[in-house]
């Protein structure tokens, strides 16, 4: 067994790999631009997308290059529970994505979530809901940034972040703010097939070396003791650690996945900018069956790892570094690269693009309703959205360094992150369903949910887990739910002409209601 | 800024909550994992398999669809995008 090694050393046919890579996803992106004539074609790639390319999109959008290397050390440390965010927290999401929220904000005709809960209940719940997206993308994307430069490719091979940082930030938001949302789609699709080779290739090795994936789990478990859960998904209510199955089937499952999916507009965008409802559900569900092998390619080799390195690690995170360096051969390593490279790229176009649309629809363009102003034109939406993107390119690298190394705002992102989710889902939920929610019920479950977020979060002593934020989750769904209800019985319901073609009722009975949905659309 | 605020949130909060999760939680714990855990999460895939499949409106289901042949059937893409989850959940359980 080789001794632990600072940094990976790539060869000459890596380099080029890497440079082609690039390469092409910037010609690739560029070439998309010129089927972008207004805001419709920028934010929603002309509502022309075919499925498949829809699901490609929201698989690869949502891994970034740090999956790669925190899964698997998750998994090298605490065994196949760290796989549950990607089968038991995506594809039971996907489906109710897929066949609750995504017919309605489809045929809504809507550019962002924020704008269809404007529609819903008001202006006010659309403007707290875009300023939470708008402020917790730029900064998990400035976080993203730095990590990936700095802790993953500078730990690795040595690469001076900053050169990282720039390179990756500028190509991306080139072809970004050149191709809005079809360069995004099209350069998704390459970089999870770049993704998905480099991936399954260093499965295969890892699982070439331990012999097969019985071998793998024989071995093991004959390791010890601290070793019996590490095959075991669902751990008990009484786990120290953060995956209890009591969270992870009704925190995760049942809100905080459901609200990820349909309520996020990185994932949600896509399927608005789909060809037919059809394509909207469909690339979804594709999505799902895609996410399957994601953890086999992230969190097995982290298994593998415990057999394959012998020597101890400082830090979990090297695991998959570790085996890269060893196991793979050049080419191959560049490959790898390339993944890594193409997950952090697609992440960063993604986030962009919806940060850049949620910024116009439900910011600066709610902001210029209430001051008096003119509503944009199609053709300054698009200049506004460019001006937008080029703002994000340079603030989010700019302050990455800064809020990438703040341990505490990074903890306090991931804890609003998964803080919001619950109350938002409910609005959402109640929204659809339910045609007595009023705008008011709306606003005071989202503004009264958050602040039970907060007060779950940091009261200690009420779940067994020491990082309780898929209990809470839960109860600040069921929480916010409730206050939607009641404020929503004690103010007056909201007339027929608004609600219309926005509930399930009028959606799937009403054919006149349609008619008016569509002529409101256009 | 955080260690104040778990500080407020433990002298006011906790006296009132706590009475509220600590029986939930004494209650979850009495639930043997093996087998419930492994029935919830395979109960989740079927139930959703079973409402897409059974309970919605074929013509809800695919609505938009312009190719209508067996494989566009989005039913039948959700039986096909759940089962291998099932599988994981069963195998790893």
């Amino acid at each position: 067994m080789d001794a632990i090694e600072p940094y990976v050393s790539l060869h000459f046919i890596d380099y080029a790999i890497v440079v082609v890579y690039m390469i092409g996803s910037l010609v690739l992106g560029t070439y998309c631009a010129k089927y972008v004539g207004n805001a419709d074609d920028f934010f929603l790639a002309g509502r022309a997308l075919p499925f498949w390319a829809i699901g490609f999109s929201i698989v690869v959008s949502d891994i970034g290059a740090t999956d790669f290397v925190a899964v698997a050390g998750a998994a090298y440390r605490n065994g196949i529970s760290a796989a549950n965010f990607d089968w038991m927290g995506s594809m039971p999401a996907m489906v109710i994505a897929a066949f609750l929220f995504v017919p309605y904000f489809w045929r809504s005709g809507v550019f962002t979530i924020p704008e269809f809960l404007g529609r819903r209940y008001n202006g006010a719940v659309q403007f707290i809901n875009g300023v939470i997206w708008v402020f917790v993308q730029f900064v998990m994307l400035a976080v993203m940034l730095w990590i990936t430069a700095d802790k993953l490719m500078y730990t690795i091979l040595g690469w001076n972040p900053y050169y990282t940082l720039w390179i990756v930030t500028l190509i991306t938001g080139f072809y970004t703010f050149g191709g809005g949302l079809t360069a995004v789609v099209f350069t998704d699709v390459v970089q999870l097939i770049v993704m998905y080779v480099g991936g399954l290739g260093l499965l295969a090795l890892c699982l070439w070396e331990v012999g097969g994936i019985g071998a793998l789990h024989d071995r093991i478990i004959a390791m010890g003791p601290q070793y019996q859960d590490h095959f075991t998904l669902l751990l008990p209510n009484d786990t120290v650690g953060p995956f209890p199955w009591t969270g992870i089937v009704f925190g995760l499952a049942l809100v905080m996945a459901v609200a990820y999916m349909s309520g996020n507009q990185l994932i949600v965008q896509r399927t608005l900018g789909a060809r037919t409802e059809w394509d909207a559900k469909a690339g979804m569900l594709f999505g799902g069956l895609l996410k399957v092998f994601i953890p086999l390619m992230v969190a097995v080799p982290g298994l593998c790892a415990i057999l394959l390195l012998t020597e101890p690690l400082d830090s979990a995170d090297r695991a998959v570094p570790e085996l890269i360096r060893i196991y793979m051969p050049a080419g191959l390593r560049g490959l790898m690269f390339a993944a890594l490279f193409a997950a952090l790229m697609s992440h960063i176009s993604a986030t962009l693009n919806s940060v850049t649309t949620i910024a116009v629809t439900d910011v600066v363009g709610l902001i210029r309703k209430w001051s008096g102003a003119a509503p944009f034109t199609e053709k300054t939406a698009l200049i506004v959205g460019r001006i937008l993107t080029v703002f994000f390119v340079f603030s989010t690298a700019l302050s990455a360094e800064a809020l990438g190394n703040a341990d505490q705002i990074y903890v306090f992102i991931q804890t609003v992150l998964s803080l919001f989710q619950g109350p938002v889902l409910a609005i959402l939920l109640l929204g659809i369903l339910w045609r007595r929610a009023t705008g008011w019920g709306g606003l005071a479950g989202l503004v009264l949910g958050v602040i039970s977020c907060f007060i779950l979060n940091y009261t200690p002593g009420l779940f067994p887990s020491e990082d309780p934020f898929l209990f809470v989750a839960w109860w600040s769904f069921i929480f916010a739910l409730v206050v939607t209800v009641v404020v929503s019985l004690l103010t007056k319901p909201e007339s027929d002409d608004k609600v219309r073609g926005l509930v399930w009722g009028s959606v799937v009975k009403d054919p006149n209601a349609q008619a008016a949905l569509q002529e409101r659309v256009s | 800024m955080e260690e104040r605020i778990a500080a407020f949130c433990e002298k006011v909060f906790q006296p009132i909550l706590q009475p509220v999760f600590l029986p939930i939680d004494r209650l979850l714990n009495k639930i043997p994992t093996d087998p419930w855990a492994t029935v919830c999460a395979i109960a989740l895939f079927i139930t959703a398999m079973l409402v897409v499949g059974v309970v919605m409106k074929e013509s809800y289901v695919n609505q938009g669809r312009t190719k209508k042949v067996w494989y566009t059937d989005l039913r039948l893409w959700t039986v096909v995008c759940m089962l291998p989850h099932v599988l994981v959940y069963f195998y790893f359980r």
